[in-house]
Protein backbone atom coordinates (compact mmCIF):
# COMPACT_ATOMS: atom_id res chain seq x y z
CA UNK A 1 0.00 0.00 0.00
CA UNK A 2 0.82 3.58 -0.76
CA UNK A 3 1.43 6.29 1.44
CA UNK A 4 2.20 9.66 -0.15
CA UNK A 5 3.42 12.79 2.10
CA UNK A 6 4.92 10.80 5.37
CA UNK A 7 6.81 12.76 7.57
CA UNK A 8 10.05 11.90 8.56
CA UNK A 9 9.91 12.56 12.33
CA UNK A 10 13.67 12.39 12.98
CA UNK A 11 17.55 11.02 11.72
CA UNK A 12 19.78 10.15 13.90
CA UNK A 13 23.50 9.60 11.95
CA UNK A 14 25.17 6.35 13.18
CA UNK A 15 29.10 6.87 11.54
CA UNK A 16 28.47 6.44 7.66
CA UNK A 17 24.68 5.34 7.86
CA UNK A 18 21.83 7.36 8.75
CA UNK A 19 18.57 5.96 10.68
CA UNK A 20 15.33 8.00 10.03
CA UNK A 21 12.29 7.28 11.79
CA UNK A 22 9.07 7.68 10.24
CA UNK A 23 5.12 7.08 11.78
CA UNK A 24 3.54 4.13 10.25
CA UNK A 25 0.97 1.54 12.01
CA UNK A 26 0.38 -1.73 10.37
CA UNK A 27 1.59 -5.23 10.44
CA UNK A 28 5.47 -5.99 9.20
CA UNK A 29 7.16 -9.26 9.38
CA UNK A 30 10.81 -8.41 9.74
CA UNK A 31 12.66 -9.03 6.65
CA UNK A 32 9.95 -7.08 4.83
CA UNK A 33 10.93 -4.07 3.30
CA UNK A 34 9.23 -0.82 1.62
CA UNK A 35 10.08 1.48 -1.49
CA UNK A 36 10.75 5.27 -0.37
CA UNK A 37 11.78 7.81 -2.17
CA UNK A 38 11.41 12.04 -1.76
CA UNK A 39 8.30 13.00 -1.73
CA UNK A 40 6.98 15.36 -3.90
CA UNK A 41 6.27 14.43 -7.23
CA UNK A 42 6.59 16.27 -9.70
CA UNK A 43 9.52 18.21 -7.92
CA UNK A 44 11.40 14.41 -7.54
CA UNK A 45 11.41 13.05 -11.22
CA UNK A 46 15.19 12.69 -11.10
CA UNK A 47 15.88 10.35 -9.77
CA UNK A 48 12.87 8.43 -10.70
CA UNK A 49 12.47 5.44 -9.19
CA UNK A 50 12.09 4.76 -5.61
CA UNK A 51 15.02 2.63 -3.16
CA UNK A 52 13.95 -0.27 -1.53
CA UNK A 53 15.14 -0.95 2.08
CA UNK A 54 14.60 -3.11 4.78
CA UNK A 55 12.14 -2.15 7.90
CA UNK A 56 15.09 -1.47 10.36
CA UNK A 57 12.46 -1.33 13.14
CA UNK A 58 8.85 -0.90 14.45
CA UNK A 59 7.30 -1.04 17.62
CA UNK A 60 3.58 -0.48 16.14
CA UNK A 61 4.02 3.44 15.86
CA UNK A 62 7.33 4.29 15.05
CA UNK A 63 9.17 2.77 11.45
CA UNK A 64 12.60 3.22 11.03
CA UNK A 65 14.83 2.44 7.88
CA UNK A 66 18.61 2.67 7.90
CA UNK A 67 20.70 3.73 5.03
CA UNK A 68 23.75 4.97 3.43
CA UNK A 69 24.17 7.86 1.07
CA UNK A 70 25.09 6.34 -2.45
CA UNK A 71 23.91 8.40 -4.79
CA UNK A 72 20.74 10.95 -5.31
CA UNK A 73 18.08 9.20 -3.78
CA UNK A 74 19.65 8.42 -0.93
CA UNK A 75 21.16 11.51 -0.38
CA UNK A 76 17.65 13.51 -1.58
CA UNK A 77 16.34 10.90 1.65
CA UNK A 78 18.33 12.39 3.65
CA UNK A 79 17.22 16.17 3.56
CA UNK A 80 13.50 15.03 2.66
CA UNK A 81 11.10 16.35 5.06
CA UNK A 82 8.57 14.09 3.51
CA UNK A 83 8.98 10.40 1.71
CA UNK A 84 6.05 8.19 -0.59
CA UNK A 85 6.43 4.98 0.98
CA UNK A 86 4.94 1.88 0.03
CA UNK A 87 4.93 -0.88 2.70
CA UNK A 88 5.12 -3.33 3.83
CA UNK A 89 6.30 -5.53 0.64
CA UNK A 90 8.17 -8.60 0.30
CA UNK A 91 8.40 -11.85 2.18
CA UNK A 92 10.03 -11.84 5.59
CA UNK A 93 11.80 -14.19 7.94
CA UNK A 94 9.83 -17.52 9.62
CA UNK A 95 10.64 -17.40 13.06
CA UNK A 96 10.23 -21.19 14.19
CA UNK A 97 10.82 -21.40 18.46
CA UNK A 98 11.40 -24.66 19.40
CA UNK A 99 14.84 -25.12 16.82
CA UNK A 100 17.18 -24.49 19.49
CA UNK A 101 19.75 -20.99 19.35
CA UNK A 102 19.80 -18.61 16.31
CA UNK A 103 22.30 -16.68 14.35
CA UNK A 104 21.88 -13.57 13.36
CA UNK A 105 24.55 -12.20 10.86
CA UNK A 106 24.65 -8.91 8.70
CA UNK A 107 26.84 -7.18 6.25
CA UNK A 108 27.60 -3.65 6.39
CA UNK A 109 24.19 -2.07 5.33
CA UNK A 110 22.55 -5.95 5.11
CA UNK A 111 22.21 -5.23 9.54
CA UNK A 112 19.15 -3.28 8.72
CA UNK A 113 16.31 -6.32 9.03
CA UNK A 114 18.74 -7.73 11.95
CA UNK A 115 17.20 -5.26 13.77
CA UNK A 116 13.28 -6.10 14.32
CA UNK A 117 14.09 -9.82 13.66
CA UNK A 118 15.58 -9.37 17.18
CA UNK A 119 12.45 -7.80 18.46
CA UNK A 120 10.47 -10.25 17.26
CA UNK A 121 12.91 -12.94 18.08
CA UNK A 122 12.61 -12.08 21.59
CA UNK A 123 8.64 -11.98 21.52
CA UNK A 124 9.02 -15.54 20.45
CA UNK A 125 11.99 -16.76 22.77
CA UNK A 126 14.14 -17.66 21.03
CA UNK A 127 17.80 -17.54 22.30
CA UNK A 128 19.93 -15.70 19.59
CA UNK A 129 23.61 -14.53 18.69
CA UNK A 130 24.02 -11.78 16.25
CA UNK A 131 27.30 -11.45 14.44
CA UNK A 132 27.87 -8.22 12.49
CA UNK A 133 30.83 -7.29 9.85
CA UNK A 134 31.68 -3.97 8.19
CA UNK A 135 34.45 -2.41 6.01
CA UNK A 136 35.02 -0.34 9.07
CA UNK A 137 35.07 1.35 12.11
CA UNK A 138 33.00 4.04 10.96
CA UNK A 139 30.58 1.94 9.58
CA UNK A 140 30.93 -0.41 12.18
CA UNK A 141 29.36 2.90 14.68
CA UNK A 142 25.80 1.42 13.82
CA UNK A 143 26.70 -1.81 16.07
CA UNK A 144 25.96 -0.15 19.03
CA UNK A 145 22.30 -0.62 18.61
CA UNK A 146 22.79 -4.03 18.89
CA UNK A 147 24.33 -4.60 22.14
CA UNK A 148 25.52 -8.04 23.34
CA UNK A 149 27.38 -8.30 19.55
CA UNK A 150 30.60 -9.57 17.91
CA UNK A 151 31.75 -7.21 15.21
CA UNK A 152 34.22 -7.98 12.79
CA UNK A 153 36.01 -5.21 10.21
CA UNK A 154 37.57 -5.74 6.62
CA UNK A 155 40.45 -3.56 7.47
CA UNK A 156 40.68 -4.52 11.38
CA UNK A 157 39.43 -1.12 12.95
CA UNK A 158 37.27 -2.56 14.87
CA UNK A 159 36.39 -6.20 16.25
CA UNK A 160 38.09 -9.09 14.72
CA UNK A 161 39.91 -8.61 11.31
CA UNK A 162 38.03 -9.98 8.76
CA UNK A 163 34.35 -10.77 7.38
CA UNK A 164 31.37 -11.43 9.36
CA UNK A 165 32.19 -15.15 9.42
CA UNK A 166 35.36 -13.81 11.43
CA UNK A 167 33.18 -12.61 14.37
CA UNK A 168 31.86 -16.10 14.36
CA UNK A 169 33.15 -19.93 15.86
CA UNK A 170 31.06 -22.12 14.28
CA UNK A 171 27.67 -21.90 12.55
CA UNK A 172 26.95 -25.61 12.81
CA UNK A 173 25.49 -25.48 16.24
CA UNK A 174 22.77 -23.18 16.00
CA UNK A 175 19.42 -24.52 15.00
CA UNK A 176 18.41 -21.36 12.79
CA UNK A 177 20.61 -18.88 10.90
CA UNK A 178 19.35 -15.56 9.99
CA UNK A 179 21.34 -13.67 7.19
CA UNK A 180 21.51 -10.19 4.94
CA UNK A 181 24.26 -8.44 3.12
CA UNK A 182 26.07 -8.60 -0.50
CA UNK A 183 25.28 -12.05 -1.73
CA UNK A 184 28.85 -13.05 -1.40
CA UNK A 185 28.66 -13.14 1.70
CA UNK A 186 24.91 -14.91 1.54
CA UNK A 187 26.64 -17.58 -0.17
CA UNK A 188 29.82 -17.86 2.19
CA UNK A 189 27.09 -17.75 5.01
CA UNK A 190 24.96 -20.43 3.21
CA UNK A 191 28.16 -22.79 3.32
CA UNK A 192 29.21 -22.26 6.78
CA UNK A 193 25.63 -23.14 8.10
CA UNK A 194 25.68 -26.69 6.43
CA UNK A 195 22.90 -28.08 6.14
CA UNK A 196 21.49 -28.91 9.46
CA UNK A 197 20.14 -25.95 10.17
CA UNK A 198 16.80 -23.23 8.99
CA UNK A 199 18.91 -20.95 7.04
CA UNK A 200 17.27 -17.75 5.31
CA UNK A 201 18.89 -15.13 3.57
CA UNK A 202 17.92 -11.75 2.73
CA UNK A 203 19.17 -10.53 -0.36
CA UNK A 204 19.92 -6.88 -1.73
CA UNK A 205 19.07 -6.35 -5.11
CA UNK A 206 18.97 -3.25 -7.42
CA UNK A 207 15.20 -3.10 -7.87
CA UNK A 208 12.88 -1.07 -10.38
CA UNK A 209 9.13 -1.37 -9.09
CA UNK A 210 9.09 -3.31 -5.79
CA UNK A 211 5.63 -5.23 -6.91
CA UNK A 212 6.62 -8.12 -8.92
CA UNK A 213 5.88 -6.09 -12.22
CA UNK A 214 9.29 -5.70 -13.60
CA UNK A 215 11.23 -8.86 -12.96
CA UNK A 216 14.47 -6.49 -12.39
CA UNK A 217 15.71 -8.03 -8.69
CA UNK A 218 15.89 -11.56 -9.62
CA UNK A 219 17.70 -14.12 -8.30
CA UNK A 220 19.05 -17.49 -9.16
CA UNK A 221 17.97 -20.62 -8.26
CA UNK A 222 18.24 -24.26 -7.79
CA UNK A 223 16.80 -25.93 -10.88
CA UNK A 224 17.74 -22.98 -13.33
CA UNK A 225 16.11 -19.85 -13.88
CA UNK A 226 15.53 -16.50 -11.54
CA UNK A 227 12.89 -15.71 -9.30
CA UNK A 228 12.04 -12.07 -8.00
CA UNK A 229 13.21 -10.84 -4.91
CA UNK A 230 10.62 -8.25 -4.51
CA UNK A 231 7.60 -10.49 -4.45
CA UNK A 232 8.83 -14.32 -3.49
CA UNK A 233 11.95 -12.73 -1.35
CA UNK A 234 13.61 -10.70 -0.56
CA UNK A 235 14.42 -13.39 2.35
CA UNK A 236 14.62 -16.61 0.56
CA UNK A 237 15.35 -20.39 2.19
CA UNK A 238 19.03 -20.66 1.78
CA UNK A 239 18.47 -24.16 -0.79
CA UNK A 240 16.42 -22.25 -3.12
CA UNK A 241 19.21 -20.21 -4.43
CA UNK A 242 22.31 -21.22 -6.52
CA UNK A 243 25.02 -19.70 -5.31
CA UNK B 1 -18.64 0.55 -21.97
CA UNK B 2 -17.83 4.10 -21.68
CA UNK B 3 -16.16 5.58 -18.66
CA UNK B 4 -17.19 9.11 -18.24
CA UNK B 5 -15.51 10.51 -15.09
CA UNK B 6 -17.13 13.32 -13.47
CA UNK B 7 -18.74 13.81 -17.17
CA UNK B 8 -15.73 13.64 -19.12
CA UNK B 9 -16.08 10.74 -21.94
CA UNK B 10 -12.52 9.40 -21.57
CA UNK B 11 -13.59 6.41 -23.93
CA UNK B 12 -11.43 5.91 -27.64
CA UNK B 13 -11.32 3.81 -30.36
CA UNK B 14 -8.14 1.67 -31.57
CA UNK B 15 -7.98 -0.91 -34.38
CA UNK B 16 -12.20 -1.54 -33.77
CA UNK B 17 -11.66 -1.94 -30.47
CA UNK B 18 -13.65 0.68 -27.64
CA UNK B 19 -11.12 1.62 -24.34
CA UNK B 20 -12.64 2.99 -22.19
CA UNK B 21 -9.45 5.31 -21.15
CA UNK B 22 -6.84 6.17 -23.48
CA UNK B 23 -4.53 4.44 -21.32
CA UNK B 24 -2.99 0.93 -21.72
CA UNK B 25 -0.16 -1.24 -19.72
CA UNK B 26 3.17 -0.68 -21.39
CA UNK B 27 4.06 -4.43 -22.30
CA UNK B 28 5.93 -5.91 -18.77
CA UNK B 29 5.43 -3.15 -16.44
CA UNK B 30 2.17 -4.65 -14.77
CA UNK B 31 2.53 -8.25 -13.01
CA UNK B 32 -0.55 -10.24 -11.76
CA UNK B 33 0.66 -8.93 -8.42
CA UNK B 34 0.15 -5.32 -9.19
CA UNK B 35 -3.45 -5.80 -10.78
CA UNK B 36 -5.51 -4.70 -7.51
CA UNK B 37 -4.07 -1.53 -7.64
CA UNK B 38 -5.33 -0.17 -11.21
CA UNK B 39 -8.63 -1.18 -11.01
CA UNK B 40 -11.13 1.89 -13.10
CA UNK B 41 -7.21 3.17 -14.82
CA UNK B 42 -6.36 0.77 -18.05
CA UNK B 43 -8.86 0.67 -21.29
CA UNK B 44 -6.98 -2.69 -22.30
CA UNK B 45 -4.57 -5.28 -20.64
CA UNK B 46 -1.82 -5.66 -21.74
CA UNK B 47 0.41 -8.00 -19.59
CA UNK B 48 4.31 -9.00 -20.32
CA UNK B 49 5.69 -9.62 -23.99
CA UNK B 50 4.89 -13.84 -24.44
CA UNK B 51 7.03 -16.48 -26.29
CA UNK B 52 6.74 -19.61 -27.94
CA UNK B 53 8.34 -21.22 -25.30
CA UNK B 54 9.75 -19.97 -21.56
CA UNK B 55 13.08 -18.26 -21.64
CA UNK B 56 14.74 -17.63 -18.38
CA UNK B 57 16.05 -14.04 -18.75
CA UNK B 58 19.22 -12.30 -18.02
CA UNK B 59 21.34 -12.63 -15.22
CA UNK B 60 21.46 -9.72 -12.83
CA UNK B 61 22.39 -6.90 -12.53
CA UNK B 62 18.97 -6.22 -14.85
CA UNK B 63 17.90 -2.57 -14.05
CA UNK B 64 19.75 0.43 -13.47
CA UNK B 65 18.91 3.95 -12.52
CA UNK B 66 19.49 7.08 -14.85
CA UNK B 67 19.18 10.63 -14.71
CA UNK B 68 15.18 10.99 -14.77
CA UNK B 69 14.82 6.82 -15.94
CA UNK B 70 15.88 3.82 -15.87
CA UNK B 71 17.75 1.31 -17.80
CA UNK B 72 16.41 -2.24 -17.78
CA UNK B 73 18.16 -5.51 -19.37
CA UNK B 74 15.21 -8.40 -18.10
CA UNK B 75 15.98 -10.57 -21.44
CA UNK B 76 12.20 -11.02 -21.94
CA UNK B 77 12.07 -13.65 -18.87
CA UNK B 78 8.60 -15.64 -19.38
CA UNK B 79 7.29 -18.80 -18.93
CA UNK B 80 6.02 -18.91 -22.42
CA UNK B 81 2.63 -18.86 -24.39
CA UNK B 82 1.31 -22.07 -23.24
CA UNK B 83 1.52 -21.34 -19.37
CA UNK B 84 0.82 -17.79 -20.43
CA UNK B 85 -2.69 -18.74 -21.94
CA UNK B 86 -3.48 -20.72 -19.01
CA UNK B 87 -2.63 -17.67 -16.24
CA UNK B 88 -4.19 -15.30 -18.61
CA UNK B 89 -7.83 -15.16 -16.76
CA UNK B 90 -5.91 -13.63 -14.11
CA UNK B 91 -5.71 -10.63 -16.59
CA UNK B 92 -9.68 -10.22 -17.27
CA UNK B 93 -10.41 -7.50 -15.56
CA UNK B 94 -13.63 -7.46 -18.06
CA UNK B 95 -11.29 -5.61 -20.55
CA UNK B 96 -9.98 -5.66 -24.07
CA UNK B 97 -6.55 -8.30 -23.50
CA UNK B 98 -3.58 -7.27 -26.06
CA UNK B 99 -1.11 -9.94 -26.18
CA UNK B 100 2.48 -8.72 -26.33
CA UNK B 101 4.33 -11.49 -28.61
CA UNK B 102 7.83 -11.81 -29.40
CA UNK B 103 10.23 -14.65 -31.10
CA UNK B 104 13.37 -15.31 -32.20
CA UNK B 105 12.65 -15.89 -36.28
CA UNK B 106 9.80 -14.62 -38.21
CA UNK B 107 8.64 -18.17 -38.20
CA UNK B 108 8.66 -17.84 -34.48
CA UNK B 109 6.16 -14.88 -34.74
CA UNK B 110 3.87 -16.18 -36.98
CA UNK B 111 3.35 -18.90 -35.08
CA UNK B 112 2.56 -17.52 -31.82
CA UNK B 113 -0.01 -15.39 -34.13
CA UNK B 114 -1.53 -18.63 -35.28
CA UNK B 115 -1.68 -19.71 -31.56
CA UNK B 116 -3.91 -17.10 -30.24
CA UNK B 117 -5.35 -16.44 -33.13
CA UNK B 118 -8.05 -19.23 -31.83
CA UNK B 119 -8.35 -17.49 -28.06
CA UNK B 120 -11.33 -15.45 -28.02
CA UNK B 121 -10.35 -13.98 -24.73
CA UNK B 122 -7.71 -11.96 -26.69
CA UNK B 123 -8.58 -8.78 -28.66
CA UNK B 124 -5.15 -7.94 -30.47
CA UNK B 125 -1.67 -8.81 -30.57
CA UNK B 126 1.55 -6.36 -30.08
CA UNK B 127 4.59 -7.40 -32.03
CA UNK B 128 7.57 -6.53 -29.39
CA UNK B 129 10.15 -5.61 -32.95
CA UNK B 130 12.84 -5.11 -30.45
CA UNK B 131 13.52 -8.30 -30.04
CA UNK B 132 17.14 -9.66 -31.80
CA UNK B 133 16.15 -11.54 -34.92
CA UNK B 134 18.79 -14.82 -34.76
CA UNK B 135 18.37 -14.73 -38.50
CA UNK B 136 19.95 -11.45 -39.12
CA UNK B 137 22.85 -12.23 -36.87
CA UNK B 138 21.01 -10.72 -33.67
CA UNK B 139 19.53 -7.32 -35.23
CA UNK B 140 16.37 -6.49 -34.21
CA UNK B 141 13.72 -7.19 -36.28
CA UNK B 142 12.81 -3.46 -36.20
CA UNK B 143 16.45 -2.83 -37.56
CA UNK B 144 14.98 -1.77 -40.78
CA UNK B 145 12.19 -1.16 -43.14
CA UNK B 146 12.99 -4.82 -45.04
CA UNK B 147 12.61 -7.43 -42.07
CA UNK B 148 9.82 -5.11 -40.00
CA UNK B 149 7.89 -5.81 -43.30
CA UNK B 150 8.56 -9.69 -43.67
CA UNK B 151 7.80 -10.21 -40.00
CA UNK B 152 4.28 -8.19 -40.27
CA UNK B 153 3.27 -9.99 -43.08
CA UNK B 154 4.27 -13.13 -41.67
CA UNK B 155 1.68 -11.46 -38.68
CA UNK B 156 -1.19 -10.85 -40.80
CA UNK B 157 -1.12 -13.99 -42.72
CA UNK B 158 -1.44 -16.46 -39.73
CA UNK B 159 -4.20 -14.34 -37.61
CA UNK B 160 -6.13 -12.70 -40.10
CA UNK B 161 -8.83 -11.96 -37.57
CA UNK B 162 -6.73 -10.02 -35.10
CA UNK B 163 -5.96 -6.80 -34.92
CA UNK B 164 -2.13 -6.34 -35.43
CA UNK B 165 -0.06 -3.68 -33.64
CA UNK B 166 3.51 -3.39 -34.24
CA UNK B 167 6.18 -1.91 -31.48
CA UNK B 168 9.04 0.10 -32.97
CA UNK B 169 11.62 1.90 -31.33
CA UNK B 170 12.99 4.74 -32.22
CA UNK B 171 15.78 4.28 -34.87
CA UNK B 172 14.21 4.44 -38.39
CA UNK B 173 10.63 4.90 -36.88
CA UNK B 174 9.31 6.74 -39.59
CA UNK B 175 10.68 4.27 -42.43
CA UNK B 176 9.95 1.30 -40.21
CA UNK B 177 6.61 2.73 -39.65
CA UNK B 178 5.64 2.68 -43.19
CA UNK B 179 6.73 -0.79 -43.64
CA UNK B 180 4.65 -2.04 -40.79
CA UNK B 181 1.31 -0.46 -41.94
CA UNK B 182 1.75 -1.45 -45.77
CA UNK B 183 2.57 -5.18 -44.26
CA UNK B 184 -1.03 -5.15 -43.16
CA UNK B 185 -0.42 -3.46 -39.82
CA UNK B 186 -3.49 -2.51 -37.73
CA UNK B 187 -1.46 0.20 -36.19
CA UNK B 188 1.49 1.47 -34.13
CA UNK B 189 3.17 1.45 -31.19
CA UNK B 190 5.86 4.11 -30.81
CA UNK B 191 7.79 3.68 -29.28
CA UNK B 192 10.26 0.96 -27.13
CA UNK B 193 12.84 1.75 -24.85
CA UNK B 194 16.18 3.35 -26.41
CA UNK B 195 19.08 1.49 -26.23
CA UNK B 196 21.46 2.40 -23.20
CA UNK B 197 24.24 1.98 -20.91
CA UNK B 198 25.35 2.64 -17.68
CA UNK B 199 28.98 1.80 -16.10
CA UNK B 200 29.62 1.13 -12.59
CA UNK B 201 33.16 3.59 -12.62
CA UNK B 202 34.49 1.89 -9.58
CA UNK B 203 34.08 -1.45 -10.71
CA UNK B 204 34.88 -0.62 -14.35
CA UNK B 205 32.44 -2.88 -15.10
CA UNK B 206 29.15 -2.46 -17.42
CA UNK B 207 26.62 -2.14 -15.27
CA UNK B 208 23.52 -2.79 -17.24
CA UNK B 209 23.15 -2.69 -21.12
CA UNK B 210 19.57 -2.43 -22.32
CA UNK B 211 16.88 0.24 -22.68
CA UNK B 212 16.44 3.31 -21.22
CA UNK B 213 12.71 4.33 -20.20
CA UNK B 214 11.12 6.75 -17.94
CA UNK B 215 10.53 10.45 -18.24
CA UNK B 216 14.21 10.97 -19.51
CA UNK B 217 13.03 9.97 -23.32
CA UNK B 218 9.43 11.64 -23.57
CA UNK B 219 10.53 14.19 -25.92
CA UNK B 220 12.22 11.12 -28.01
CA UNK B 221 8.76 9.25 -28.03
CA UNK B 222 6.82 12.45 -28.40
CA UNK B 223 8.17 13.68 -31.76
CA UNK B 224 8.63 9.65 -33.08
CA UNK B 225 4.61 9.89 -32.27
CA UNK B 226 4.25 13.30 -34.16
CA UNK B 227 6.74 11.80 -37.23
CA UNK B 228 5.03 8.53 -37.88
CA UNK B 229 1.45 9.66 -36.98
CA UNK B 230 2.00 12.09 -39.94
CA UNK B 231 2.87 9.43 -42.84
CA UNK B 232 0.64 6.51 -41.83
CA UNK B 233 -3.30 6.23 -41.65
CA UNK B 234 -3.09 3.68 -39.07
CA UNK B 235 -3.76 4.39 -35.47
CA UNK B 236 -0.57 5.49 -33.03
CA UNK B 237 -0.24 3.61 -29.22
CA UNK B 238 2.65 6.22 -27.99
CA UNK B 239 4.48 5.15 -25.64
CA UNK B 240 7.65 6.33 -23.76
CA UNK B 241 8.15 8.49 -20.58
CA UNK B 242 4.34 9.27 -19.74
CA UNK B 243 4.34 10.10 -16.24
CA UNK B 244 1.19 12.60 -15.62
CA UNK B 245 -2.32 13.57 -17.50
CA UNK B 246 -0.56 16.27 -19.16
CA UNK B 247 1.93 13.71 -20.84
CA UNK B 248 -0.79 12.10 -21.85
CA UNK B 249 -3.07 14.88 -23.53
CA UNK B 250 0.67 15.49 -25.30
CA UNK B 251 0.84 12.48 -26.66
CA UNK B 252 -2.74 12.68 -27.75
CA UNK B 253 -2.03 15.97 -29.13
CA UNK B 254 0.55 14.59 -30.95
CA UNK B 255 -0.96 11.97 -32.75
CA UNK B 256 -1.58 8.74 -30.80
CA UNK B 257 -5.12 7.25 -30.32
CA UNK B 258 -3.82 5.29 -27.30
CA UNK B 259 -1.19 5.94 -24.61
CA UNK B 260 0.88 3.51 -22.46
CA UNK B 261 1.96 3.75 -19.42
CA UNK B 262 5.25 1.82 -18.19
CA UNK B 263 8.17 2.83 -15.76
CA UNK B 264 5.94 6.04 -14.21
CA UNK B 265 3.72 2.87 -12.79
CA UNK B 266 6.10 1.86 -10.61
CA UNK B 267 6.22 5.30 -8.90
CA UNK B 268 3.00 6.79 -9.48
CA UNK B 269 -0.26 5.84 -8.53
CA UNK B 270 -1.77 5.41 -12.08
CA UNK B 271 -5.07 6.59 -10.93
CA UNK B 272 -3.36 9.83 -11.09
CA UNK B 273 -2.18 9.76 -14.16
CA UNK B 274 -6.26 9.15 -15.07
CA UNK B 275 -7.37 11.59 -12.94
CA UNK B 276 -5.10 14.74 -14.31
CA UNK B 277 -5.82 13.81 -17.52
CA UNK B 278 -9.51 13.61 -16.96
CA UNK B 279 -8.97 17.49 -15.17
CA UNK B 280 -7.12 18.29 -18.86
CA UNK B 281 -10.25 17.28 -20.44
CA UNK B 282 -12.41 18.95 -18.26
CA UNK B 283 -10.66 22.20 -18.53
CA UNK B 284 -10.58 22.68 -22.17
CA UNK B 285 -14.17 20.99 -22.44
CA UNK B 286 -13.21 17.99 -25.09
CA UNK B 287 -13.20 14.73 -24.89
CA UNK B 288 -10.80 12.00 -25.13
CA UNK B 289 -11.45 11.11 -28.83
CA UNK B 290 -11.36 14.57 -29.99
CA UNK B 291 -7.38 15.02 -28.66
CA UNK B 292 -5.96 13.03 -31.22
CA UNK B 293 -4.00 14.69 -33.54
CA UNK B 294 -5.50 17.85 -32.76
CA UNK B 295 -2.25 19.60 -33.05
CA UNK B 296 -2.11 19.49 -36.44
CA UNK B 297 -5.67 20.93 -37.27
CA UNK B 298 -4.66 23.98 -35.37
CA UNK B 299 -1.28 24.12 -36.41
CA UNK B 300 0.45 23.37 -39.83
CA UNK B 301 2.21 20.42 -39.85
CA UNK B 302 5.95 21.89 -39.82
CA UNK B 303 8.73 19.10 -39.88
CA UNK B 304 11.30 21.54 -38.88
CA UNK B 305 14.30 20.67 -36.01
CA UNK B 306 17.55 19.60 -36.24
CA UNK B 307 17.69 16.67 -38.89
Amino acid sequence: MKFQGVRVEDREVLGSYTLLHYRWRGTVEPGQFVMARMAGYPTTLDPFLARPFSFYDHDGEIASLLFEVRGRGTALLDLAPAMEVTAPLGKGFRIEPGLGRAALLGGGIGVAPLKILRRHLDAAGVPHDVFLGFADAESAVVAREFPGTKVATMDGSAGAHGTVLDATETLQDYGAVYACGPNPMLAAVKLAAGENSLCQLSVEERMGCGNGSCNGCVVPVHGGGYIRSCVEGPVFPAEMLAW
Amino acid sequence: MREKKSGVDLAVELCGITLRTPLIPASGTLSREALGEVEGVYGAMLPKTTTPVAKAGNPPPRVAETPAGMVNSIGLQNPGVERFLQDLDAFDLGLPIIVSVAGDTVADFGWLCERLAGEDRISAVELNLSCPNVECGGLAFCAGPASVEEVVAACRAAAPNKPILAKLTNEGVVENARAAESAGADGLTIMNTIPALTIDASARKVLVRGGLSGPAIKPVALRAVYDVSGVVEVPVVGSGGVVSGTDVAEFMLAGATAVQVGTASFVRDPHEILDEFTSYLRENGCIAAELTGALRSVHPTVMGGID
